[in-house]
């Protein structure tokens, strides 16, 4: 209907389009400026020896960085290989966890249902910094209170930080944290199922699990799917925690070596922004391909109602 | 244990036979609730046991620390026994003839032979135990270290201080927070009431920027703002706010389709332009949706530590608390009482902002998540 | 016209909202920045002093604005690096040792020129600390500070188990007689090793998981560090081929043996734990003997009087006793090379000297300063510690330097530190193989080292 309107009146449509694009302008330099621009340009710093040391002019330097990420350098594919081997572990465990979590509370036997979704909310918004340092005590090997905890009912706890075996499970479970936004969205996905699905499905006789299975998971898989790939970006994002644990020396050193760890080290305390640029293009190029895979395989799983998206 | 599936066994068959009377199946509801709750209960003891710790931690010195790692998790001393001048330290002990006596350690004890002195009779000779040092259980006197808290919050001559830090971190947050609410009003106005040339692929650029790491832009915008002279200020980390957010343009534009737009069209016959629609009508209707925007962006900027780390490396007076942080960490790194009771004033801000406005929190994360 | 109107408002705002950040203005006195964080001056009563010091310095002229910026020691390095490469280099750097001047190798002004055109007097130094300091850059700092290394132990540790102190002096044997070595540290080291039923470590009972005392310790250095104690060298020969000598072998033998089959030296994950007190071992007091330098003095916490040092033990005869020897170094970028100078010759030989001297725990290469300088420990820690161990502990500084620079520095040290951390944190290795893995990759490092820092001289000599 208002498009119809605006069709048949040019002029005030043209001024309507002119003041959108006015509004719009912000986001249109933004983009351009922090964006697009940087992207083509961390891109042509690829091929060339960039320092910002100052003097200097930059040069193409013959396709060196690219033969050193393909011939020499060992370090990135150790931290790619890290990245999978965090990701084993995180990406499951960002969705399983929320979802528990969301159908705990979303049970209608959970008394005191707004003070639990609060409390279990409230560590997301614990500044990363004030988590790591708590869960490097918690994580303790002699004396942090898991190791403690563990050795009461007699088990000898792992070297969660150091050992090769444990930093992942380590890094994961100070992750945890972070997981209050997602069971959030879950719950509320959850709490807008129809309820005559579940009363239809109680009648066929389903149990409760099954339910959950064949109602619920199918009702809120976009959402699910949402949470995978912000989960996903988040896994190429992931720097602070091993960064902050590897510079005090309390995590392993090659365990979390991870591809923006190197990249930082590499950029900014090594000066060699030409190689950094390619580590960026290098994450770019997986985190794209990773994103387009789950979109791929969206159709396969991911249920959209009869609803439009504008 | 293993009553608890029995009973429950037996439920389910009397209510098969259906002879249960209500006041059962209220039992049966009572019982669900109970245990679900239970378990969450423990679920969420579980899951904020590492505030327990920090707090702990943070009332001990040093060497109720290193006392703890073997004793007990309180901040605890060896309590003692003054004799002739002397703070003996006291044992709980088990005599031979089995009765259990606090006893005060003699210097002379060594490692496998200990001399024990009774506070009750300290004239009498010294009992003379053959036991090995560390297989004596001390006599723990709790004593909270409340002064820590003052001491990180008046900070080390020298050190930058944390009100300090705590002020740095809101002015970048409330700058940041003006930027991103300002930009992405407008862009998300654009969005939801005017016709745009290529709107749709323009809105799925936008969106398609959330994806985007920050890697790929990381070193040519810093090089960028190193040219401008930026770097050792706080413009980096407000300016590109000042652009629009993709999360927040896309919260603030379902917000807007919810409004009528009749109540623009009204304003518009008395005169107005959009600008001014924006000013008068949109924006008072909006303020849940501004206030979820603004405290994003405020837990966001107190939490945000990469690009400070970047652009603040050597500023220690301009950094924000996340940074500054890290510096407690190091100076009191042997001492995590201190880093503990640092942490813990840190987290505080958010942390009771978020109980104080949880309402508009959890909104502002439904809308985002389940509209897509 | 009102979208004019809306772009002037925003146009407005900008303007304001990038008005309201001061600019620095850069007109009158000259700010000269210190940086600190490559060596010591990050414990809070040394901040403090520092900080002391700038303001005495600028209260006492008004030409010169002295800055001071203070980072972790962890990340001093990555720091300065960020800083020099962006164009915000400081202009004195300092206090800092070899291992922190050579992984900026090239980056240091000669200060020939300025000690020339200042008067300032070297002959107040002995002349060989002088010319420690001259390389091919030139001239690259002055005599400041010295820390010789020996053996802190715990009186009280040692009476309870009953065990002799070490000796008192270079030369002397231990208390039955034998030769004061490696082996009899080892030996006394696993006597002082406790776990929590009080069995020590030589005993049948002991259970190596729930130890609660230990011997000893070589704390807060690297496996160079670590390896020096038995026997001076830099894991890079003559034609510049990465190696490592038998002496070092049998150290890394003799470490990893201890921590993870003898259990008197504690591993990573003991080490940086609460029973540890988070890294600082010898501080909270569960153990017995702990190598490191006369700046630890620093950094004792609450075991404040019942220790002492004794002499660093011999392997195959012969003794090294590691040597730092800190200063501060100007950047060859600074704009301001002479005022510059003026508050480095105020740091280390001015009214600010004595003062900073004291708070790091150096040894003053000023001959005058020495005698005060005991003396005001002496205050500090009135249980009458031996310091002259700690003299004769110059006599066997390590030569090469265990912080002398390698090619491709900073590589090569965070390829050294993973080596440690392998060792200090995983039970069950081949040592030997893992040595030799270390010196395939320095290898590489070497090889691949920038033109631009190869070509500097790796002879800068001890500090004294």
């Amino acid at each position: 209907m208002a498009v119809q309107k605006k069709r048949t009146m040019s002029p005030l449509m043209r001024q309507q389009r002119r003041w959108g694009l006015i509004f719009l302008s912000p986001w249109v330099f933004g983009f351009l400026a922090f964006g697009l621009i940087p992207i083509i340009a961390s891109l042509i710093f690829s091929f060339t020896d960039f320092r910002l040391t100052s003097g200097e002019a930059i040069q193409f330097n013959n396709f060196e960085n690219w033969r050193r990420l393909f011939t020499q350098d060992t370090v990135i594919k150790d931290a790619i290989l890290n990245t999978l081997r965090f990701a084993a572990i995180a990406l499951p465990l960002s969705i399983v966890m929320p979802l528990l979590l969301a159908a705990l509370l979303n049970s209608k036997y959970l008394f005191g249902k707004s003070i639990f979704r609060t409390l279990f909310y409230m560590p997301y918004v614990v500044p990363i910094i004030s988590a790591i340092y708590i869960w490097r005590g918690m994580l303790g090997t002699e004396a942090g209170w898991i190791n403690r905890i563990l050795a009461e009912i007699g088990i000898k706890g792992p070297n969660w930080l150091q050992d090769a075996a444990f930093i992942y499970p380590a890094l994961n479970i100070i992750g945890l944290w972070t997981l209050g936004n997602a069971m959030l969205i879950m719950l509320a996905a959850m709490q807008g199922v129809p309820t005559e699905l579940y009363e239809a499905a109680k009648v066929d006789g389903a149990g409760p699990i099954r339910r959950f299975f064949s109602i619920t998971i199918p009702m809120i898989s976009p959402v699910i799917f949402y949470n995978l790939i912000l989960s996903v970006i988040g896994i190429f994002r992931y720097f602070e925690v091993p960064y902050i644990l590897r510079e005090d020396q309390s995590a392993n050193q090659a365990a979390t070596m991870f591809p923006n760890v190197y990249l930082y080290k590499e950029g900014f305390a090594l000066n060699d922004m030409g190689y950094a640029s390619v580590l960026a293009w290098v994450i770019f190029v997986l985190a794209m391909g990773a994103t387009i895979l789950i979109f791929m395989s969206a159709r396969f799983w991911v249920y959209y109602g009869a609803e439009e998206r504008d | 244990m293993t009553t608890q599936p029995l009973e429950l066994t037996t439920t389910k068959a009397r209510s098969h036979v259906n002879t249960v009377p209500a006041y059962f199946r209220q039992l049966k509801y009572m019982g669900a609730v109970g245990s679900v709750t239970l378990f969450a209960l423990i679920l969420v003891s579980a899951y904020l046991m590492p505030f327990a710790y920090g707090a702990l931690t943070s009332l001990k010195t040093r060497e109720q620390i290193v006392t703890s790692a073997n004793g007990p998790i309180l901040p605890v001393d060896h309590a003692t026994f003054e004799w002739e001048g002397q703070q003996l330290q006291l044992y709980r002990v088990t005599l031979p003839d089995g009765e259990e006596r606090e006893l005060a350690r003699l210097p002379e004890s060594t490692l496998r032979m200990q001399y024990m002195l009774d506070p009750e009779n300290p004239t009498a000779p010294p009992i003379e135990l053959e036991i090995r040092r560390p297989q004596l259980q001390p006599v723990w006197k709790l004593n909270p270290h409340w002064e820590n808290f003052k001491l990180v919050w008046e900070g080390q001559q020298g050190m930058v201080r944390l009100p300090r830090l705590m002020l740095n971190t809101i002015l970048i947050a409330v700058f940041g927070v003006i930027g991103t609410v300002m930009s992405s009003l407008v862009v998300a106005y654009a969005f939801a009431r005017f016709p745009l040339p290529f709107k749709r692929t323009i809105f799925l650029v936008l969106i398609g920027t959330i994806i985007l790491p920050r890697q790929v832009t990381l070193v040519p915008t810093y090089a960028l703002f190193v040219a401008l002279g930026w770097k050792g200020t706080w413009l980096p980390l407000i300016v590109p706010h000042f652009f629009a957010n993709a999360y927040n343009v896309f919260l603030f534009r379902q917000y807007f389709m919810t409004i009528p737009r009749e109540l623009d069209e009204a304003a518009m016959i008395d005169g107005a332009n959009p600008l001014q629609i924006l000013i008068r009508v949109i924006i008072p209707q909006s303020f849940p949706v501004i206030m979820a925007v603004s405290l994003f962006h405020f837990v966001y900027a107190w939490n945000d530590y990469f690009e400070p780390l970047l652009y603040l490396q050597g500023k220690p007076e301009l950094q924000p608390i996340s940074i500054g942080i890290q510096n407690y960490n190091y100076i009191y790194d042997q001492q995590q009482g201190l880093l503990q009771a640092s942490v813990l004033i840190t987290l505080l801000v958010p942390v009771a902002l978020f109980f104080m406005m949880q309402r508009f929190f959890m909104q502002g994360v439904v809308v985002t998540g389940v509209d897509k | 016209m009102s979208t004019k109107r809306y772009f002037f408002a925003i146009s407005v705002l900008f303007a304001l909202i990038l008005g309201s950040f001061p600019v620095f203005a850069q007109d009158g006195p000259v700010t000269i920045t210190w940086f600190v964080g490559l060596g010591a001056g990050g414990q809070p009563e040394q901040i403090a002093a520092q900080n002391a010091v700038v303001e005495a310095f600028n209260a006492s002229q008004d030409d010169i604005v002295l800055e001071i910026i203070i980072v972790d020691n962890n990340v001093a390095q990555d720091t300065l690096g960020t800083l020099i490469a962006t164009g915000d280099a400081p202009d004195i750097v300092g206090p800092v040792g070899l291992a922190g001047s050579n992984a900026f190798a090239g980056n240091w002004l000669d200060l020939e020129p300025l000690v020339e055109s200042s008067g300032f007097d070297l002959s107040r130094y002995d002349e060989a600390a002088v010319d420690s300091y001259r390389t091919d850059e030139g001239l690259v700092g002055l005599p400041f500070a010295t820390f010789p290394s020996f053996i802190y132990y715990r009186r009280d540790l040692f009476d309870e188990s009953g065990i002799p102190y070490p000796p008192s002096a270079y030369g002397e044997p231990y208390a039955d007689g034998d030769e004061w070595t490696m082996d009899k540290l080892r030996e006394i080291g696993m006597l002082l090793t406790l776990d929590e039923n009080g069995y020590n470590a030589t005993e049948e009972e002991f259970n190596p998981d729930a130890i609660i005392q230990w011997g000893f310790v070589s704390q807060w250095t690297d496996p160079r560090g670590h390896a020096s104690l038995f026997g001076a060298a830099n894991p890079i020969d003559e034609d510049g081929n990465a190696y490592v000598p038998d002496s070092w072998r049998a150290a890394f033998d003799w470490f990893y043996k201890g921590i993870w089959e003898d259990h008197f030296i504690p591993n990573g994950a003991q080490a940086g734990s609460d029973i540890l007190a988070n890294g600082n071992a010898f501080a909270s007091g569960n153990v017995a003997m702990a190598h490191t330098h006369l700046w630890y003095t620093c950094c004792l916490g609450d075991v404040t009087d019942n220790w002492d040092i004794a002499p660093v033990p011999s392997y195959n005869g012969v003794t090294t006793a590691k040597l730092h020897g800190d200063t501060f170094r100007i950047l060859n970028s600074t704009e301001h090379p002479e005022e510059a100078f003026e508050v480095l010759t105020y740091l280390i030989a001015g009214d600010a000297a004595p003062q900073l001297l004291q708070v790091y725990g150096g040894m003053p290469a000023l001959p005058e300063l020495q005698e005060d300088f005991f003396a005001t420990l002496d205050e500090t820690y009135p249980q009458g510690v031996n310091w002259q161990v700690a003299i004769d502990s110059l006599a066997y500084a390590d030569s090469p330097n265990h912080e002398s620079y390698l090619p491709n520095f900073r590589r090569v040290t965070d390829r050294i530190g993973e080596f440690q951390v392998l060792y200090e944190n995983t039970p069950g290795l081949d040592i030997q193989a893992e040595l030799d893995a270390l010196i395939a990759d320095l290898q590489v490092l070497y090889e691949t080292a920038d033109e631009e820092s190869s070509d500097v001289d790796t002879g800068v000599g001890s500090g004294s």
